[in-house]
């Protein structure tokens, strides 16, 4: 099993801001849940809370049962993977030692910090470069490939890891709209085919409708709706997106009114 | 209207700032006076002295190229001299630089101790190692390489760790989120990430080393320096511009051979 349970937590960064308040909500095994929200709603803190790379100033996180902590990182992160806006491949090295990286929480440093690894781990690159179609590219420079293709990477990366959970901040923002589309189908397959719990940041509230189980809105470090994409609303999109302090928001009717 | 009329009908300009620059000249000029005749400088001399050493440097116009291949090995000395510094800096660096990035140093303790051994290191004269490992280990190439490899090794250490540190956030937390510990995180979200800088660096300092191996002869440490030295001492004058002919091309050799392979790495 592996429900992410987000117990009462808050988020204050060293600033003093406020980013999550009191948050409380489970996300279940096997579900493909979209995260919308205004910029500045804590959609991304939220994901990096799960995965590790933020900690939670109050309350905790648990995956199947297992708190995420400073000590066991290592243990967590292999099993909870991460897709990123601007890829985070590493630009130098190639498509395959990117996709390789995915499975350096499973191996000692003493082989894999000469970049040596055992042929099941390659098996499992050339599997999952096959599965988003990247491999005659499987030894080009990361950084030679397009966005849409550099994130096909992060996603190989992701699924070599074999991991229960795939966290994906805003994938597509910084994709056209067909590549965008690619990313989407391939994470929904993911969840459909590996029963992999994926949880994705969107910005775009058409997509959340077609792809997305589950819709989370977050408004000012709160969670703000809870449910399925049908549930939708112009007035649930309304309160999602509102703006503090204004109350006849001209700006916001005309951005939803094509959502 | 007449120019009688223009003239009446002058505006009066603000009174003139006074300008201090002639008061400045005329003080530096009698400063410079007073120097010259303080420390009793004849013209006359200095015109005497341009010559001699039109004539000391003209001693060296014939470079006597006879012992060539002595000097040339003697160079090579001097290159190993450099080249095994460098290598010293390099492995030393390689493994202190991470510790002493901030973003990549495992814990504040490590960080600490890597930053002050590279400073301590940085703060030792390479010529003042050079005389202690002499008097420590005896004469010849073995302690010159030490004392540039400890040198160096601070300021190889303290770029590549500026370097560590300007390594995208973004990828960094790539590799971190799949769970690499340490050493994975210094080998595929560090060190790839730097290459060609790390490069350049090393290069910088074998340049450097080259150069330096050839003073450090001088205290002792082998190599070509030392011959210069002597030969300076028997005043020597074609053998010395030999040597430092032979000085003079390596370094721009490796001058360029080093700008082709930075620009050979992409
Ligand atoms: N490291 C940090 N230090 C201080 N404040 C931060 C930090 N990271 C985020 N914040 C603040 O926390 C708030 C929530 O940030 P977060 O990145 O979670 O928002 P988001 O919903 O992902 O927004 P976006 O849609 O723009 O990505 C923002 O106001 C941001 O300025
Ligand atoms: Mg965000």
């Amino acid at each position: 099993m592996s429900t992410i349970s987000i117990q009462s937590v808050s988020k204050c960064y060293q600033n003093g801001f406020e980013a999550l308040k009191n948050v409380n909500t489970e996300i279940h095994s096997g579900s493909f849940t979209v995260v919308l929200g205004p910029s500045g709603a804590g959609k991304s803190t939220l994901l990096r809370l799960i995965n590790g790379l933020e900690t939670p100033t109050t309350g905790a996180v648990r995956i199947g049962g297992e708190a995420v902590e400073e000590h066991k990182l290592r243990h967590i992160r292999s099993r909870v993977a991460m897709v990123f806006q601007q890829f985070n491949l590493v630009d130098r090295l190639s498509v395959v030692t990117n996709v390789l990286t995915g499975r350096l929480a499973q191996r000692s440093w003493v082989g894999s910090v000469l970049y040596l690894f055992r042929g099941e781990d390659m098996a499992i690159a050339q599997r999952v470069l096959a599965r988003v179609g990247l491999t005659d590219k499987a030894w080009s420079r990361a950084d030679k490939l397009s966005g849409g293709q550099q994130q096909r990477v992060g996603i190989a990366r992701a699924l070599a890891q074999q991991p229960k959970v795939i966290l994906a901040d805003e994938p597509v923002a910084s994709l056209d709209p067909v590549s965008s589309e690619e990313i989407m189908t391939l994470l929904r397959e993911i969840c459909d085919r590996d029963g992999i719990t994926v949880v994705v940041n969107l910005h775009q509230v058409e997509l959340a409708k077609r792809f997305a189980d589950r819709v989370i809105g977050m408004n000012g470090g709160r969670v703000v709706f809870d449910g399925p994409p049908a549930e939708l609303s112009q007035q649930t999109l309304r309160t999602i997106y509102q703006r503090e302090g204004i109350e006849d928001d001209n700006s916001l009717d005309l951005a939803l009114a094509y959502a | 209207m007449n120019v009688h009329d223009l003239n009446s009908a002058r505006p009066q300009l603000p009174p003139k700032p006074r300008n201090p620059m002639p008061v400045w000249v005329a003080a530096t000029l009698a400063m410079l006076w007073l120097i010259v005749w303080d420390l009793e400088i004849s013209f006359e001399t200095l015109a005497y002295g341009v010559e001699d050493m039109a004539e000391y440097f003209s001693r060296y116009r014939q470079p006597d190229f006879s012992d060539l291949s002595r000097y040339l090995e003697l160079m090579g000395i001097t290159l190993a001299t450099a080249l095994w510094g460098t290598v010293f800096a390099l492995l030393v660096a390689f493994f202190l630089a991470p510790l002493a990035a901030r973003n990549f140093a495992p814990n504040p303790l490590a960080y600490r101790i890597a930053r002050e051994t590279l400073n301590f290191m940085r703060a030792m004269p390479d010529l003042l190692l050079a005389l202690i490992f002499v008097a420590a280990l005896g004469l010849g190439p073995l302690p010159g390489a030490l004392a540039l490899g400890v040198h160096t090794t601070g300021f190889l250490g303290k770029f590549l760790a500026e370097s560590l540190e300007r390594v995208d956030k973004g990828v960094c937390e790539g590799v971190a989120s799949t769970g690499a510990d340490f050493p994975q995180m210094v080998m595929y979200a560090g060190w790839p990430s730097i290459l060609r800088e790390a490069l350049g660096y090393v290069l910088y300092i074998l340049d450097r080393n080259v150069r330096m191996a050839s003073v450090l002869g001088l205290v002792g440490a082998g190599g070509i320096g030392l011959a210069l030295h002597d030969t300076l001492r028997l005043f020597n004058y074609g053998q010395s511009a030999a040597l430092i002919l032979v000085i003079l091309a390596t370094i721009l050799i490796i001058d360029y051979a080093s700008a082709w392979l930075r620009g050979r790495l992409g």
